[in-house]
């Protein structure tokens, strides 16, 4: 299954002008900062599983998640056990488990186990993973020319554009190389499955010269490329192809407006401090 | 007026050693230029020198001499990784990439494009993503992408190192279209098998200095200088090499229909039955009804059975994406089967992890920089060994060293070799591990002649010594030479198993996955010898037995 790459196909998010698609993502990645309300969150994540059904990319989103549950988990733990030392905000939920701890002197130390701990780790991950989703969702349904295209549309300059655009078109060279390589290691007898997690990690080591070495060569050639087809930042660069907005790209901004109203009319309604 | 390489000397330091000494040749404009010579001997450094690479982005060196070429005089690369060259998702947008950078309006974009396109025969991908093509579509493409901004000279360097015979055929077509519309072509590769017949010139290069520059008529009937090159030659040249000892008036040849319309007055037909050796194998590794289904749907294995002979050489064929690499991945563990079962010995593999596993099956990755990493040759060679608490001596080490020509590189960083010997460093590794059942996914990328030599000889040492082999080659003679068993696949779907002498004989097997048999075996079917041949030195023996009176 393909992974941090884009994937080819004709739909809705596929048509849209790549201006439009990093809108949506500077828009929804400042909303998730802000919006801290549960219900609100759970709405925007209804939304955005609608939108990926649509546009039929909601199993490359779910290698996403399966990929980011480790700190998704990570993120719930960290809230959860913070809010076992605080009393909880809003008085009205069950608290499940409550005691004092004696420490040094006539220090106590209150651990309560209450919903809004739990509340509190849930919320912090799907802000989380909503904001690394809606960028996520950006890089499956625009290609590295698109990329490219849009971002000079904004008046940044090709270098940097081309930079941007190259780095999209490497990571997934370089994923498909680390696994390679892990492959091959293991071929030769590096035992990378049944060991303790120490070596797992000593692992790494083995795993890391040989992809930097793949790195570096894929960079000489690169360069070499550049060189041979005469790119020069220099040099006025003309275009072939040309974006321009389209009538999708006004229903997809409606769309959005739409639920960002929805969104933050119900964290007015629904907030609970966290 | 011909581009003149006029005396080019050059060291990549003041102090180093030179890797070229006094260079000069013509490239002839509208003309196939090849220049040839083995690993190391300087052919990457000149391509820099002529592409300005040297000094524009390498100006380090020393650089002495001069590529006397008119003022503007564009000259462009096609590499042997497109996907390190190609700029774009889409064809198209590779394609117009160098255009754009040379400030040329949409209009004249539209205009080359579609010139290229058509040119190539490739308007069919026009629409397609680079990722999505096979490797012989995207050097194609690449070709089309350079060519688009009218080189006038168009260096090919190993463009096809990494092909299957479909995407060897590709570029083969390609390469001729270029050099019947008056392109003037550079190839480096030291394989001339796929480009024989469009190569005009060849220049051989040794230890940095032209030692041959004439035509490709010349090079050819120059034998000593072919075997000191380690040049690797199609079949038929090295059939016509071998039977000029025999017939002194045979002509040079370059073709299986040359080959035959001088032989047939010469050798008398015979018209007894080819015997198909029939012995009973006892089986080492056992395929059942193998399936495997990725999880995005598409099925790359359907119900694969499989006896693999033990102690034999056994070839898996088919075209890219047949599921060649699949099914050997299932061997060794690194895939798991959706269905079905794999067992070694009679016992299931399934269970094991890939390191333990490897104890009994090992498995030689194609790109040797996935493998290195130690910062010698000596501990990179024990890697396998160590991993595996196999023990070995500094003696076997030696040995080892001493047979391969690598004893001189003993404390060399493994990286720094010249990629066929880093590929063979990698395949000497299995030599100290505990595994009786080695696979070798193509094997003799970035080899030269010789290295091949001695990766035949290294094959034939571990069947001597009771191992089994199994080998993903494209170079289809080197297959036939040292095989005894094929498996082929098509699609994911096993369509033959069995011998090579039974293999030979179902020609619609061939047609169906589109591979040519060797020339030798073509040719001892056609001359109707008594039993098919593998090796040129064989064929001659044929000859010389069934030779007409």
């Amino acid at each position: 299954m393909d992974y941090l790459k884009y994937v080819d196909g004709d739909s809705l998010l596929h048509k849209l002008d790549p201006r439009a698609k990093f809108i949506f993502f500077i828009v929804m990645a400042v909303l998730t900062s802000l919006v801290k309300s549960g219900v609100a969150l759970l709405f925007l994540l209804s939304f955005f599983v609608g939108m990926w059904s649509v546009c039929k990319i909601q199993k490359y989103i779910w290698v996403l998640f399966k990929k980011l549950k480790v700190l998704l988990i990570f993120i719930f733990l960290l809230w959860f056990i913070l809010g076992l030392f605080e009393q909880p905000k809003v008085g009205n939920g069950p608290v499940f488990f409550k005691t004092m701890i004696s420490l040094w002197g006539n220090q106590k130390l209150l651990v309560c186990f209450d919903w809004y701990d739990i509340y509190k780790g849930l919320v912090y991950s799907l802000r989380i993973f909503l904001m690394i989703a809606s960028f996520y969702t950006v890089l499956l349904t625009t290609n590295f020319s698109e990329i490219i295209l849009g971002l000079q549309k904004w008046k940044i300059s090709y270098a940097l554009a081309f930079g941007i655009g190259l780095v999209f078109q490497i990571i997934p060279m370089i994923i498909t190389e680390l696994k390679a390589i892990m492959e091959a290691q293991s071929s030769r007898g590096l035992e990378i499955e049944a060991c303790k997690w120490t070596t797992k990690i000593k692992n790494y080591v083995t795993f890391s010269l040989p992809l930097l070495f793949r790195v570096i060569s894929k960079g000489q050639a690169i360069s070499l490329a550049m060189h041979y087809y005469q790119l020069n930042f220099s040099v006025h660069r003309t275009a072939y192809k040309k974006i321009k907005a389209s009538k999708y790209d006004a229903y997809f901004i409606l769309a959005n407006a739409a639920a960002i109203a929805i969104t933050i009319i119900l964290r007015m309604q629904f907030y609970i401090a966290v | 007026m011909d581009y003149k390489v006029n005396n080019i000397s050059y060291k990549y330091t003041k102090d180093g050693e030179e890797v070229l000494k006094n260079v000069s040749f013509s490239i002839e404009k509208g003309k196939v230029t090849a220049i040839v010579g083995p690993s190391g001997c300087g052919k990457s450094t000149l391509v820099q020198i002529l592409s300005q690479v040297i000094p524009k982005l390498i100006s380090n060196g020393v650089l002495e001499g001069s590529f006397d070429v008119p003022k503007d005089t564009f000259v462009s690369v096609v590499s042997q990784t497109p996907e390190n060259q190609l700029f774009g998702y889409g064809v198209e947008d590779a394609i117009a990439f160098g255009l754009e950078n040379i400030g040329m309006s949409q209009k004249e974009i539209v205009e080359r494009m579609e010139y290229v396109l058509n040119l190539l025969n490739l308007q069919y991908l026009r629409k397609r993503s680079v990722d999505n093509l096979s490797g012989g579509q995207r050097q194609s493409v690449c070709i089309a992408s350079v060519l688009a901004m009218k080189p006038d000279i168009l260096i090919m360097d190993e463009p096809v190192s990494s092909l299957d015979p479909n995407g060897k055929k590709m570029v083969q077509d390609i390469l001729g279209e270029l050099s019947g519309s008056g392109n003037t072509i550079v190839l480096v590769d030291n394989n001339l098998v796929w480009s024989a017949e469009v190569v005009d010139h060849v220049v051989g290069l040794l230890d940095g200095e032209v030692v041959f520059d004439g035509s490709k008529d010349e090079f050819f009937r120059n034998f000593e200088l072919q075997k000191k090159l380690g040049v690797i030659l199609p079949q038929e040249v090295e059939l016509y090499r071998a039977l000029s000892k025999q017939f002194p008036d045979i002509d040079l040849l370059y073709t299986v229909e040359e080959a035959f319309a001088q032989l047939r007055g010469r050798v008398e037909k015979k018209e007894t039955l080819r015997k198909i050796s029939s012995e009973e194998n006892e089986s080492i590794i056992q395929v059942q009804n193998l399936v495997k289904q990725f999880n995005d749907g598409f099925t790359a294995l359907s119900q694969v059975n499989a006896e693999l002979p033990k102690g034999k050489v056994i070839a898996v064929l088919g075209q890219n994406g047949s599921g060649k690499t699949t099914f050997v991945k299932h061997l060794n563990g690194l895939y798991k089967p959706t269905g079905g079962d794999v067992l070694y010995k009679g016992t299931s593999i399934l269970g094991k992890t890939v390191a333990q596993i490897s104890k009994n099956i090992i498995l030689v990755f194609q790109h040797p920089e996935h493998m290195l990493f130690e910062e010698t040759v000596e501990k990179e060679l024990t890697f396998c060994a160590r991993m595996q608490n196999v023990p070995f001596s500094e003696k076997r080490i030696t040995e080892v060293l001493e047979k391969y020509h690598l004893a001189g590189e003993k404390q060399t960083f493994p990286l720094n070799l010249s990629m066929g010997k880093k590929h063979m460093l990698t395949i000497l590794s299995v030599l100290f591990s505990s595994a009786d059942v080695i696979i070798l996914d193509e094997p003799t990328l970035g080899m030269d002649g010789f290295l091949i030599e001695e990766l035949e000889k290294m094959i034939a040492d571990l069947k001597a010594a009771g191992k089994t082999v199994i080998m993903i080659s494209h170079e289809i003679p080197l297959v036939f030479r040292v095989s005894d068993y094929a498996v082929i696949l098509n699609k994911g779907q096993k369509i033959f198993e069995g011998t090579k002498e039974s293999l030979v004989e179902r020609e619609d097997i061939f047609d169906e996955i589109n591979i040519m048999m060797p020339p030798v075996v073509q040719l001892s079917k056609k001359l109707g010898f008594d039993e098919v041949v593998f090796q040129v030195d064989d064929f001659i023996k044929k000859v010389s037995a069934q030779k007409k009176a």
